[in-house]
């Protein structure tokens, strides 16, 4: 049957009996990069799309409908005129920095596709603390907005860059202890280990009540760390024109662009990973047909699916809530997303050491 | 293995040419960014020698922790974007002697100190094996220290909070929502 | 000030501190999800759009009935309008949008009777206020619904109302 994990095998072994080992090593590589870009590449134009769309569905809007069948290539031309756009740098700016910030951005988002398990058997990297892995490099998102705020020389981006830095810093907490109690449950910090352990039903159904509320701590925490709606105040365009990017333009700015929504594809792919079982398919405790049947959906789709599922949620609450401030936002953290999981981890342990879940 | 050779000398040039700038720098922020490019140098080497767990915590602590400390106190600090003043000569000479006496020492003990080999396994660095140490308390278990450095943040926690609270609501001892609310409204 | 909120909070928090608390939480997921709940609505019925694809339905567009375009002075088939001269609309504009130029028409009992010669309209000028025609004492001026104004040149938006040739309606003082 056709799978992902199936041509990765063949590449690697028609690389490996033409060339020498090593330089097979450098083709895959190569390959593995290409593939990271293009999918790079899809992912923006998909989502900058999807959310229009769903945008304008939600306020009974039409949304982009000029360009192609039914506004398909309406990202396309979008990106087209963001390449030919001049990428302009202000007098006062610090250049070197001012250059550097929009690729740390999206170096970091590359990093982070690389424990990410797209299909059965198809990984790029199966590294063995996956999770703490991507806690680990998502922190360093944060250091490429407070380094575009500080080189624009420019007070708006500033106050986003302080902005951002103290939202993503104080929910980081949150969103790591949430993915802890799914950590804890299945006794691996190895994403792949994880997924193998929902293969009878995934932990928001086996974990059912604190999982369920670490769920909902998980995607409140990750759409705060991914400076989208209602948690952008870093960019907040009718206060501080557009936060951290303001004086960007053409590609720099387009990488910023891209930059957010591949976080927002790998932050929905680690949920989905976690909490709706990664590639695992739809499975229900020892009921062996039902479990057949699920599987002959492919594994890529399930992953793909949930995520996008994911996605699309994060999307309404973007179009459905109005934005907090900075108060409220610290607020949020401290007083009641920080308390609740600290305590939900509690739960959380006392139920995987008694034994309390499916 | 020339491979990861080549890897090594690239993540130790990374390490060393921006920890050289870090200091030799006149912006104050660029040299936290430097400081910062250092420090993932080391945490790609701990990557390189596949210790994932050790690099890991590198990055969270030194550059998700720490550097954004430092980059949020340097522009919470006035006249953080001017160039600082030129050293003096007699400075850049002592800081320079500083800098290679303390290398020359390192040296000094890592040629001195002969490495033994042995023919036990190596434990591996794995998650598990470094949780069960950290909390073992047995002869190699670190139980008593983690507890200690636990006491000691918990101690930096409450200090922060004293700190940071409203000067009067220690003195009435007013439960803190109603006191932080009513001043809020 | 604070003495009122202190009291508001301390009647509503302090009874049990904890459980206000958790209904706080519970209130504020409660509320979310029927924002949730709306959106997902307009969501799922999108086929309910009030967008009006402009260009594309020229001829079936339904504007307001109280959309208010330009300024314009209706005549009648024998080229005759209701304006009087009297400047009220020109007095009424806030900026100076109307310009009203009169004359002396000699009527043929020989007395001289006052009359547009030009009502000047700046349509760059004007705010769509409605003050000029609730301000004519003889309807002589009404809003139209065009909208379509753009012209490439400014002096194309200075318009004169009446027509050339253009008398007074019978009857109107």
């Amino acid at each position: 049957m056709w799978s992902f994990s199936n041509i990765a095998d063949s590449i690697h072994q028609w690389l490996n009996e033409t060339f020498h080992p090593s330089v097979a090593v450098i083709f895959e590589m190569i390959i593995a990069g290409i593939c990271v870009i293009s999918l790079f590449a899809v992912l923006g134009l998909v989502l900058v799309l999807m959310e229009r769309k769903v945008s304008a569905w939600i306020q009974i809007r039409m949304g982009p409908n000029r360009v192609g069948p039914k506004g398909m290539f309406q990202s396309v031309a979008d990106t087209m005129k963001l390449l030919v756009k001049e990428g302009m740098t202000p007098s006062g700016a610090d250049k070197f920095l001012f250059n550097l910030a929009p690729f740390i951005a999206l170096v970091v988002a590359m990093l982070l596709m690389a424990p990410l398990a797209f299909a059965k058997n198809f990984q790029m990297w199966n590294v063995n603390i996956g999770v703490l892995y991507i806690s680990a490099i998502s922190s360093v998102s944060v250091i490429s907005i407070l380094i575009a705020g500080w080189s624009s020389n420019n007070k708006y981006s500033l106050m986003g860059a302080m902005r951002s830095g103290a939202q993503i810093v104080s929910y980081e907490l949150s969103a790591g202890l949430s993915i802890l109690s799914v950590v804890v449950l299945a006794g691996s910090l190895n994403l792949n280990t994880i997924i193998q352990s929902q293969a009878d039903g995934w932990w928001i159904f086996k974990g059912h009540i604190p999982v369920i509320i670490s769920f909902i701590i998980f995607i409140i925490a990750v759409t705060a760390e991914t400076n989208r709606a209602p948690f952008d105040l870093a960019e907040a365009e009718s206060e501080l024109t557009a936060g951290f990017h303001t004086e960007y333009s053409g590609m720099k700015f387009a990488l910023f662009f891209l930059a957010e929504y591949v976080n927002v594809f790998i932050v929905c792919a680690i949920g989905a990973t976690l909490f709706f079982g990664g590639w695992m398919p739809f499975h229900i405790g020892h009921w062996q047909s039902f479990n057949h049947v699920m599987d002959f959906i492919p594994s890529s789709l399930w992953f793909f699916g949930k995520t996008f599922f994911l996605i699309f949620v994060i999307m309404w609450f973007r179009w459905t809530f109005p934005r907090l401030r900075i108060d409220q936002l610290l607020n949020l953290e401290w007083k009641y997303l920080l308390p609740i999981s600290l305590f939900n981890i509690l739960l959380v342990t006392a139920m995987a050491i008694a034994g309390w879940y499916f | 293995m020339i491979g990861s050779t080549i890897i090594f000398y690239m993540l130790a040039l990374l390490t060393l040419i921006s920890g050289m700038l870090a200091v030799s720098t006149r912006q104050i922020f660029r040299a936290a960014v430097f400081l910062l490019f250092s420090l993932i140098g080391v945490a790609g080497l701990f990557f390189w020698m596949q210790y994932e767990f050790i690099a890991a915590v590198q990055i969270v602590v030194y550059v998700g922790g720490i550097t954004v400390l430092i980059i949020f106190s340097i522009f919470l600090t006035q006249q953080a974007g001017e160039k600082m003043p030129k050293q003096k000569m007699n400075r850049k000479i002592f800081s320079s002697l500083a800098a290679f006496c303390g290398f020359v020492l390192i040296m000094i003990q890592i040629m001195q100190h002969s490495f033994q080999s042995t023919i036990n396994t190596a434990i591996q660095p794995g998650i598990e094996n470094i949780g069960n140490e950290m909390v073992g308390i047995n002869k190699s278990g670190y139980a008593l220290p983690l507890e200690v450095v636990s006491m000691l943040l918990l101690a930096a926690l409450v200090g922060c909070i004293v700190i940071a609270a409203p000067s009067n609501f220690l003195k009435k001892g007013e439960p803190p929502t109603n006191k932080l609310k009513s001043e809020t409204t | 000030m604070s003495n009122t909120s202190k009291k508001l909070n301390n009647s509503t928090v302090s009874p049990s501190g904890l459980g206000a608390y958790f209904k706080e939480v519970f209130n504020a997921v409660k509320s979310l999800f029927v924002g949730l709940r709306r959106t997902g609505y307009y969501f799922t019925h999108h086929k309910e759009i009030i967008t009006q694809q402009y260009p594309d339905n020229r001829e079936t567009l339904n504007l307001p009935e109280r959309f208010k375009g330009e300024v314009v002075m209706p005549h009648n088939e024998n080229n005759e309008h209701r304006c009087t001269g009297c400047t009220a609309c020109e007095l009424a504009c806030p900026n100076g949008t109307i310009k009203v130029i009169t004359k002396f028409d000699i009527t043929p009992d020989g007395k001289k009777k006052k009359a547009i010669d030009k009502l000047v309209y700046h349509l760059e000028l004007c705010t769509m206020c409605n003050l000029c025609i609730t301000a004519c004492p003889s309807d002589a001026i009404v809003m139209a619904q065009t909208f379509e104004h753009s012209v490439f040149d400014r002096s194309q938006l200075t318009k004169i109302l009446n027509n050339p040739g253009s008398k007074i309606m019978e009857g109107i003082e």
